[in-house]
């Protein structure tokens, strides 16, 4: 081959693999950034006075004065738009009354119309059978006004999610009880309140496209026409927005199916399952890597017992998830049904050949002139293991055991059956014994997929995703510290 | 006096030396009974597995189970055609593969033969930090992330991604292919074809992945839950094992082989792929079979984001069509199937979970020899 082609061929060469590093550095970023960035919008955000609003009521927190100021200044700025929906109710129930003239309704039909009662479509339906002559024009006259009513229900309940129950209204549902807390959900709530949306069929060759026609339309020339306006340039002076770190995100119970509230259970019954794994996996793999690494000699039930732990450690995860199902629950009957314990047991198996081979390497890093100076003081070899060895490698021990953390916190698969819950309280410890958790990684399957409304809780999901990530990245980067640390001392 | 208590102590240091060396039998002895329990785990997944897999072929025998590709657990009659599954299993790991393999490899290459130390101690943190993450992070990410914006812009991401990694490759094997041609010219002209020909071949290749990118960028994907979203995403996941593993191999061939290599003239690159990757070989398989392990047995990303859909797609390596695997079967399954245990619609899972549970076996077996024989042949 020609000099200057394999001159250029071995730069490009390295070029493709810097080139590769670099693809590898970039999904990270890619997969981190928007984890990290809208991760971060569970924690900070604007929050409307909704939010605060619900934050006093529930668990007696903020300033009360201050809130309570910025609830009655937020209602006061709502007052019209309130007025021009009562004003508007006003106007069907005269309309109504004219119908009723116009064609000689009876005398029950006015009193359902001056008492209000029942409400005017269900007035509407019973009027149909008493309007007296010509009954045709009639119905046709009420159908259309029946039509009127429920594009104005319509509106009035997206009034309601954006800004909560109108005035004298009660709910029982707490998210209905509530206007929008976040002040990016609340533009997007304006935006549904503001345009309906059709689909537009002209292109056969094409699926129907989405087209967004103003809301403001079907009620040109009534009293709610200006509330589209109003709503659009009061929108702030309605939620009094505010920049809010709410850290206790983390620390909150979860209200209403994650859409109030924090993210607790999960976070604590990650903890209780990663830190009960560890209690179940460290001592067994410390052992048993101890025995690996001082006792052990090359027979052939050491090399089987080796292959054995090689192939727990390429198990499929779920495999595990159905092996605690079977062993640990339907066969020992460790709990009941689902609890953290079994899920402890099943995610100790999984971690468990991490745990004894990363601990069998630091055990071996111990230099071999400690060993020698235990045994040369008369020391057995027992004592010397326990002694001298294991606590010389401790650090290195401690690294591996760190890192099955992370990887017992992150796992889902093996929990799904053993362990987890989508919804519940935080347990107490004792709990733990006979009770499912929710936990991080099954919360945000669930959350993300089967949640009842997904897209209105994805701040929860993302909030979820980060503070996993970060708990994982937490223990990793204190095993990378730790063992930085023990290369240098060794290194002298 | 003094001869009998000298007696009397040298008896009791006998005994006690006796209890100590008992003493220590016994803790060698329970050191290995934890050390065995703990390897006895695996035996006890297999027959806990087994007994309950079996019934499901006692039940329905072995042929509707590998070749049907009727999947309907709960219907009436039921058929327990699992074949989508295993193909859907296949092809996301393949795509996996075809990700991570290639990549995984040449970051290996990189970080053993061609980054300063400096530099390497830098990229490892961002290797394990991507083996860190949690798959179900991963899983996030395919479905709320990956998936709407192949939707959007399907066509204009496959036709980037065609461009990145085409560009390079092609460039290389034109410069390759052209040099091998020029050598076939007569001397006088040959230093001007070498030229010329390199040029053409170069701009050929540019030209046609022009049309190709154009082409791609036309396609409209229909949903963003496909085998192609899984595989990027497992390919990425697979990545730090194919790397670690590999770079062990390629770090283990030893400073002796290259430096002959170098002394005989070969560039860089000459040794890294005719001496360093083959010596290397079977450390590098070891490592492309532990990344296709970690692909197989990954399950929440299958799940979350491959669209589940229990049919094998048309033509069969089309891509951008959801599938279903194993793995998010038996997840998404088992939480229906649970309340009717002893059916076969319980069993059939078990019966999935062992095939997984064979095949890592297998792999691992396989892995654990090629390493074995690449440190041996490697001395």
């Amino acid at each position: 081959m020609h000099l200057g082609t394999r001159k250029v061929l071995d730069r490009s060469f390295a070029g493709l693999g810097i080139f590769s590093v670099v693809l590898m550095s970039a999904a990270l970023l890619v997969l981190l950034g928007p984890i990290f960035v809208r991760g971060l919008g569970a924690f900070v955000f604007r929050a409307t006075v909704e939010h605060h609003r619900f934050i006093l009521e529930h668990f007696g927190r903020g300033d009360r004065r201050q809130v309570q100021g910025r609830i009655a200044a937020a209602r006061q700025s709502r007052e019209p738009l309130y007025d021009m929906i009562a004003r508007h109710e006003d106007e069907l129930w005269q309309s109504f009354r004219a119908i009723a003239d116009r064609h000689k309704a009876e005398a029950a039909v006015y009193e359902m119309i001056e008492s209000r009662e029942p409400d005017l479509p269900r007035a509407l339906r019973a009027a149909r059978y008493s309007l007296t002559e010509d009954g045709r024009h009639g119905r046709d006259a009420l159908d259309a006004l029946e039509q009127r009513w429920e594009v104005f229900e319509e509106l009035r309940e997206k009034v309601r999610v954006l800004l909560g129950p109108l005035p004298g209204e009660q709910f029982a549902l707490l998210r209905k009880q509530y206007g929008q807390t976040r002040w990016g959900r609340a533009q997007v709530k304006l935006h549904d309140l503001l345009y309906d949306y059709d689909y537009d069929y002209s292109d056969p060759n094409q699926m129907g496209r989405k087209v967004y026609v103003p809301r403001v339309e079907q009620f040109e020339g009534t009293a709610v026409e200006p509330l589209f306006a109003y709503a659009e340039d009061n929108l702030h002076a309605m939620l009094l927005p505010r920049w809010t770190f709410y850290w206790r995100f983390l620390f909150d119970e979860s209200f209403d199916a994650h859409f109030f509230g924090g993210i607790w259970p999960a976070v604590l019954g990650t903890l209780y399952l990663t830190v009960g794994t560890m209690l179940i996996a460290g001592p067994t793999g410390i052992i048993a890597a101890a025995y690996l690494a001082e006792y052990a000699r090359q027979t052939w039930r050491v090399s089987l017992i080796r292959t054995c732990i090689s192939t727990l450690a390429g198990v499929p995860s779920i495999v595990f998830g159905l092996f605690g199902l079977a062993f640990f629950v339907n066969t020992l009957h460790v709990s009941d049904s689902r609890s953290v314990l079994a899920g402890a047991l099943t995610l100790a198996v999984l971690v468990l050949p991490t745990v004894i081979r990363a601990s069998e390497e630091a055990i071996r890093a111990v230099p071999q002139t400690y060993k020698e100076a235990a045994l040369s003081l008369g020391a057995t070899k027992w004592r010397t293991t326990f002694t001298v060895v294991l606590p010389a490698a401790l650090p290195g021990v401690l690294t591996s055991i760190i890192i099955s953390m992370g990887r017992a916190a992150g796992e889902t698969a093996p929990i799904i059956f053993t362990a987890a819950v989508s919804l519940g309280k935080p347990l107490k410890l004792w709990q733990t014994l006979s009770q499912p958790t929710p936990a991080l990684p099954w919360n945000i399957y669930n959350l993300a997929t089967e949640h009842e409304a997904v897209d209105e809780i994805r701040h929860v999901q993302y909030g979820m995703v980060l503070t996993l990530i970060v708990m994982v990245l937490a223990l990793n980067v204190t095993a990378i510290i730790l063992r930085a640390r023990i290369s240098r001392k060794l290194r002298g | 006096m003094g001869d009998v208590n000298l007696r009397q102590s040298r008896l009791m240091q006998r005994r006690a030396s006796r209890r100590r060396r008992l003493a220590a039998f016994a803790g060698e002895g329970l050191l290995f009974l934890v050390t065995a329990a703990s390897a006895l785990v695996i035996l006890f997944i297999f027959y806990y597995i087994c007994r309950d897999a079996l019934p499901f072929f006692r039940l329905r025998g072995f042929k509707e189970f590998f070749t049907g590709r009727q999947w309907y657990p709960s219907r009436e009659p039921a058929s327990f055609g699992a074949l989508p599954m295993f193909f859907g299993t296949g092809l996301v790991t393949l795509g996996a593969m075809i990700v991570a393999g290639p990549m995984g490899v040449a970051a290996a290459v990189c970080l053993s033969d061609i980054l300063p130390f400096g530099v390497r101690q830098a990229v490892k943190p961002i290797i394990e930090v991507l083996a860190a993450i949690p798959s179900v992070a991963y899983g996030f990410f395919a479905l709320v992330v990956f998936a709407p914006l192949l939707q959007e812009r399907g066509g204009m991401i496959l036709s980037v991604g065609a461009l990145l990694v085409g560009l390079p490759l092609a460039t290389l094997l034109a410069l390759v292919l052209g040099d091998a041609l020029a050598m076939r010219l007569p001397h006088g002209p040959r230093a001007a074809g070498r030229l010329g020909l390199t040029a053409l071949l170069v701009l050929g290749a540019w030209a046609g992945l022009g049309v190709l990118a154009a082409r791609l960028s036309a396609v409209e994907i229909s949903s963003g839950r496909n085998a192609l979203n899984v595989s990027i995403i497992l390919g990425i996941m697979a990545i730090p094992t194919v790397v670690s593993v590999s770079e062990d191999a390629l770090f283990a061939v030893g400073r002796e082989l290259r430096e002959a290599s170098y002394g005989l003239g070969a560039t860089r690159a000459e040794t890294v792929v005719k001496v360093v990757i083959p010596a290397a070989r079977s450390g590098i398989l070891a490592a492309l079979l532990l990344g296709a392990m970690r692909a197989v047995g990954e399950t929440m990303v299958v799940w979350m984001a491959s669209g589940n859909a229990a049919h094998i797609p048309e033509p069969w390596y089309n891509l951008l069509a959801p599938v279903r695997t194993l793995t998010a079967t038996i997840a998404g399954d088992m939480g229906e199937a649970d309340h009717v245990t002893g059916s076969a619609r319980y069993h059939v899972l078990f019966a999935m979970a062992l095939c997984l549970l064979t095949f890592c076996f297998i792999c691992n077996l396989v892995s654990e020899w090629a390493m074995r024989r690449s440190k041996a042949k490697l001395g």
